[in-house]
C-alpha cells in the first residue's frame, strides 16, 4: 500500500499502547485495510475540508455543546466528532455483546436481591454495610418489585482496551448513563459527510435505538388497555443533556416533560395537556432518584413530583431506570461484579474487570498507599470524571494531600490499577493523524430481553497523550462501526432482487409545444412570450 | 387566464415539487444504503439505487446501480432529464415565462437556486441536497406570504401537490415488499420516511413501530401529514376546483374527489387490503388526470 503517497495521510506508530487501527509497525489490522486505503484516497487536505463542513453543519442543527475555556463559559461549540472511525469485528462484538448481556443480568439480579432478600449478603459475599452506606442506595423502595423484574432498562458499561488489546470493564452505568443521541448523530453525519469511507464495508446500524427504548418502555408499562403513554422526563432545558432528552422524545414521539407538567392523583401519575389530565404509564426519566419526589427523598427538590414514590409502589407506573438503581451504579460495588455473575448465574464473567483496590480494607489501602503513583484513585459515588486522581500525573504534594484525604475517610475512595487505554488515529484540525487515547460506552437496553446496540459511544481524549476522554473535559467522539459477519473488505451481500418491478409510466416533462426533441435533453425552452 | 400560463404553472409547480422530493429521496436513500440492514427479511422495504433509477425512469444499470454513479446522475448531470439539476433548470425557466404572475420573491428564490447549482458551489452531495430543501421551501415560503390566492395560485399548486403525489406513490410502488404488508422489524422503512422528510410526523401520529405496513399506511393515508398521498390528491382538488370554471362537470375534479374519496374510505376501512393494489389503482388514476387536466385547461396541449 502507498503509504508515503504525498497526498496521502500518515498513520503514527503508537507503541506502547494498543492501537486498533494499526499495528505496532503502522500496517492496518487486516479488518481496516479498506478504511486505511479510503483514508489515503480522502488525503489530510479531504479530512480538514470535511471536519469544517462537520463544524458547519452540528452548529446549523444545534448539536452543541457548552466548553469550559480558561474558566469561561463558551456556548454553542460543536460537538467534535473525529473523522476516523472505529471498527470492531464482528467476532469481537460478539464476545462484548455475550459480556455485557450477563453483566447486566447479574446487575438487575443484584439491585433486586438489595431491596429484597440480600441473599448475596447472607452469602458472605458482598458486605451489608457497605450497601447501606452507598449514597445512592435507597431505602424508600425496599420490597418494590418493577414489572418484569427489570430494573436497569437502560445501561451503558464502560469499556476499555488494555495495553494487549483486552477488553475490560471500567464501570457499570445504570442510573441515566447518556450520549446514545451522539451515537446516532454521529452516524447520520458521517454517512453524508464521509460517505467514501462506507464503501466495501457492511457496517451494522444503529438508528432502531430508539425504537428499542420505546418498544422496552411499553414493555414494562402497567397499562390496563390500549398503548402505554410513555414520556421522557427531563430535569429541564438548562439540563447540559437537554439536547439529547429532546432527541429521544422526538425520535420516539412521545411528550418531552418536566416536574410541572406531572401530576400524582390518588396514587394514579398523570401529565397535564390542552384536554385535561392524562395518564402516564411508564416514565423514561433523566435525573436522578434524589430529585423525583420531594416527599421520599430531598424535601427541597424543586424538580420532582410530590407522590411518585407512592404512585410507583402501586404499581401504577413504570420508571425507568427503576429507583434505586444507583447502588450498583457505584465504584465500590463494581469491585464485586464478578462475584455477582458467578453467584447469581453460576456462571465466569466473560468481560473482566480492571483490577480494583477496595480501601476499606486496611491491608489493601496500606498497598495502595505504597504504590499511589502508579495507581488511579476515585471517590465511590461520582460520575463524569469527577475527582478522579491519575498517580503519574499527579505532583509529590499533591498526592501527599490525596493520601491525607483518603485516610480519613477511606471507605469513599477506590483505586485502579492505570489501564493504558487504547488508540486510534484521530485527525486534527489540517487533518493530520495521531493517536488518540479511547474508551467505548455501549449502550443495552433491557425490557423482554436484553439488546444491545452495535457499536455505542466511543470517546476520545482530545489532547495528545491523555487519557481523560469525559466530554465535560475536552472529550470528543468517533463514529463507532461493527461490522457484519463475513471478511473485512467483503463486498456487500446483495439484498434480495425485487420478484417484479412494478412497472411504471414514464417521468413526464411537460412542455407547451411539440417540443418532444427538445423534452428529452432536458432542455425545455418555452417560447418566450 | 391564458392556457399557456396556467400550463406553465402547473409545470413549475410539477418540476420545484420533484426536484424537491428526489432530493429529499436521495438524501434518505444515501444514509440507508451506508449500513447494512438489520436483517435480511425478504419482506423488508428495499430502497435501493436500482429502485431509485426505476423510481426516476432511468434505466437499470448492469450488474446493479452504482452508488457514486446513481447520486451523480441524478443530482447534478444536466443531461439526465429526470436529475435534480435538470428540474431546477425547467423550473426556472418557467418561472421566467411567467414572471410577471408569482411575485418577484418567488422568482427570487428559484433564481438563487438556480444560480447556486449552476455555480456547483456546494459541499458535496449532502449540501447539494440540502440547499435544494432549503431553497424549494423558501419558494413555498414565498408563495404562501406573497402570492394572491387566486387561478394563477391555484394551478402552481395543482401542479405541486399532484407531482407530490406522484413522487411519493412511485416509492412506495418500488420500495414496498410484495405480497406481504407487515414485515418484521425493520430499519429499511425509517429510510422511506427519512425520503420523504416524514419521520418525526410518523412518530408523532402513530404509535406502531415504522415497519412497512404503517409506514405505508401514512405515506398513503394520512391527510393529516401534508406530503401523504391522500393530503397531496385532497390539496390537488381543492386547488383544481377553486379555478376551475365550473367544477361540478370538470373531468380533472371530479376524479380527483373519486380517489380523495376513495383512499379516505380504504383509510378508515379496517379491512386487511392489497396495499400495492391500491399504489397501482391510484397510480392509474393519476396518469389519467394529466391526460383531463391537459384536455380541460391547456387546450389539449399534450405534455
Amino acid at each position: 500500500m502507498a503509504v508515503a503517497h504525498s497526498r496521502s495521510v500518515t498513520l503514527p506508530a503508537t507503541a506502547p499502547y494498543y492501537d486498533e487501527l494499526v499495528d505496532h509497525d503502522g500496517t492496518p489490522r487486516p479488518h481496516c485495510a479498506g478504511l486505511v486505503e479510503a483514508l489515503h484516497r480522502i488525503g489530510h487536505e479531504g479530512l480538514a475540508a470535511a471536519g469544517r463542513r462537520r463544524d458547519a453543519i452540528f452548529v446549523q442543527q444545534g448539536i452543541t455543546y457548552e466548553a469550559d475555556e480558561d474558566g469561561q463559559v463558551v456556548k454553542d461549540r460543536p460537538f467534535p466528532l473525529d473523522l476516523v472511525p472505529r471498527v470492531i469485528p464482528a467476532a469481537e462484538w460478539a464476545g462484548i455483546e455475550r459480556g455485557l448481556r450477563q453483566r447486566i443480568r447479574a446487575l438487575n439480579a443484584f439491585i433486586d436481591d438489595v431491596y429484597h432478600g440480600r441473599e448475596i449478603v447472607r452469602a458472605g459475599i458482598v458486605p451489608w454495610t457497605l450497601v447501606v452506606s452507598r449514597s445512592h442506595f435507597a431505602r424508600a423502595v425496599h420490597g418494590i418489585r418493577p414489572p418484569g423484574g427489570v430494573y436497569c432498562h437502560v445501561a451503558g458499561c464502560d469499556l476499555v482496551r488494555d495495553a494487549d488489546g483486552t477488553w475490560r470493564v471500567l464501570e457499570d452505568n445504570v442510573r441515566t448513563p447518556s450520549g446514545i443521541s451522539y451515537v446516532l448523530e454521529n452516524r447520520a453525519a458521517m454517512t453524508r459527510l464521509l460517505p467514501q469511507l462506507f464503501a466495501g464495508h457492511r457496517v451494522r446500524p444503529v438508528d432502531h435505538y430508539p425504537q428499542l427504548l420505546l418498544a422496552a418502555l411499553r414493555a414494562v408499562a402497567p397499562a390496563a388497555e390500549g398503548e402505554a403513554t410513555v414520556v421522557v422526563w427531563t430535569p429541564g432545558s438548562l439540563n447540559p443533556a437537554y439536547f439529547e432528552h429532546a432527541f429521544l422524545a422526538r425520535q420516539m414521539g412521545v411528550e418531552l416533560v418536566e416536574a410541572s407538567d406531572l401530576v400524582v392523583r390518588d396514587d394514579v401519575l398523570y401529565m397535564r395537556t390542552t384536554s385535561g389530565l392524562q395518564r402516564v404509564d411508564a416514565v423514561y426519566r433523566r435525573l436522578d432518584d434524589d430529585f423525583l419526589d420531594p416527599l421520599e427523598f430531598r424535601p427541597d427538590s424543586l424538580l420532582g413530583v410530590p407522590g411518585l414514590v407512592r404512585a410507583y409502589r402501586s404499581g401504577n407506573v413504570a420508571i425507568a431506570n427503576a429507583i434505586g438503581t444507583g447502588v450498583a451504579d457505584d465504584k465500590a460495588i463494581y469491585h464485586y461484579v464478578p462475584e455477582m455473575i458467578r453467584f447469581y448465574l453460576g456462571e465466569e464473567p466473560e468481560l473482566q474487570n480492571v483490577t480494583t483496590y477496595l480501601l476499606s480494607d486496611p491491608e489493601q489501602l496500606e498497598h495502595v498507599l505504597d504504590r499511589l503513583g502508579e495507581l488511579v484513585v476515585k471517590p465511590t459515588g461520582e460520575s463524569g470524571g469527577k475527582g478522579v486522581f491519575i498517580g503519574p500525573q499527579c505532583a509529590e504534594d499533591e498526592l501527599e494531600g490525596l493520601a491525607a484525604v483518603i485516610r480519613r475517610q477511606p471507605e469513599r475512595w477506590i483505586a485502579q490499577e492505570l489501564v493504558r487505554l487504547s488508540t486510534v488515529p484521530t485527525a486534527d484540525a489540517d487533518g493530520h493523524l495521531s493517536p488518540r487515547h479511547v474508551d467505548l460506552r455501549p449502550f443495552a437496553v433491557f425490557g423482554e430481553t436484553i439488546e444491545i446496540i452495535p457499536g455505542g459511544l466511543t470517546r476520545v481524549a482530545m489532547t495528545p497523550g491523555s487519557m481523560i476522554v469525559n466530554s465535560s473535559r475536552g472529550g470528543g467522539s468517533k463514529d463507532t462501526w461493527v461490522l457484519d459477519e463475513g471478511a473485512a473488505g467483503a463486498p456487500r451481500r446483495q439484498r434480495p432482487a425485487p420478484v417484479e418491478q412494478p412497472s411504471l409510466p414514464d417521468l413526464r416533462y411537460g412542455g407547451w409545444s411539440n417540443q418532444a426533441q427538445q423534452q428529452q435533453q432536458g432542455r425545455q425552452q418555452q417560447q418566450a412570450g | 387566464m391564458l392556457a399557456r400560463i396556467a400550463h406553465d404553472l402547473y409545470w413549475l409547480g410539477r418540476n420545484l415539487a420533484r426536484g424537491e422530493h428526489t432530493a429529499r429521496m436521495l438524501d434518505g436513500v444515501s444514509q440507508a444504503d451506508l449500513q447494512s440492514p438489520i436483517d435480511d427479511d425478504p419482506w423488508a422495504v428495499t430502497l435501493s439505487w436500482d429502485g431509485v433509477l426505476a423510481i426516476m425512469g432511468a434505466p437499470a444499470l448492469p450488474g446493479g446501480a452504482d452508488r457514486e454513479e446513481a447520486l451523480r446522475s441524478l443530482t447534478v448531470d444536466a443531461g439526465n432529464p429526470a436529475s435534480v439539476r435538470a428540474c431546477v433548470v425547467r423550473a426556472r425557466e418557467g418561472a421566467r415565462v411567467v414572471r410577471d404572475v408569482i411575485s418577484a420573491e418567488m422568482w427570487t428564490a428559484v433564481n438563487r437556486l438556480y444560480l447556486e447549482i449552476e455555480s456547483g458551489d456546494f459541499a458535496g452531495p449532502f449540501g447539494f441536497l440540502q440547499r435544494v430543501k432549503e431553497r424549494t421551501a423558501l419558494f413555498w415560503g414565498a408563495t404562501e406570504a406573497t402570492m394572491l390566492r387566486d387561478e394563477a395560485a391555484a394551478f402552481l399548486q395543482a401542479g405541486r401537490r399532484l407531482e407530490a403525489a406522484d413522487m411519493v406513490l412511485r416509492m412506495l410502488r418500488v420500495a414496498l415488499p410484495l405480497g406481504r404488508e407487515d414485515g418484521a422489524s425493520d430499519g429499511q422503512a425509517l429510510a422511506l420516511l427519512q425520503a420523504v422528510g416524514g419521520f418525526q410526523a410518523f412518530r408523532r401520529a402513530v404509535p406502531a413501530p415504522p415497519n412497512a405496513g404503517p409506514v405505508a399506511r401514512f405515506l398513503l393515508f394520512e391527510r393529516a401529514y401534508p406530503d401523504s398521498v391522500a393530503a397531496s390528491i385532497e390539496s390537488a382538488r381543492a386547488a383544481l376546483a377553486a379555478a376551475d370554471h365550473d367544477a361540478r362537470v370538470s373531468e380533472p375534479v371530479l376524479r380527483l374527489s373519486r380517489v380523495a374519496a376513495d383512499l379516505e374510505f380504504r383509510a378508515w376501512d379496517g379491512e386487511e387490503q392489497d396495499l400495492h393494489e391500491v399504489l397501482a389503482l391510484v397510480g392509474r388514476e393519476l396518469q389519467s388526470l394529466d391526460r383531463d387536466i391537459s384536455s380541460r385547461y391547456f387546450a389539449g396541449a399534450l405534455t
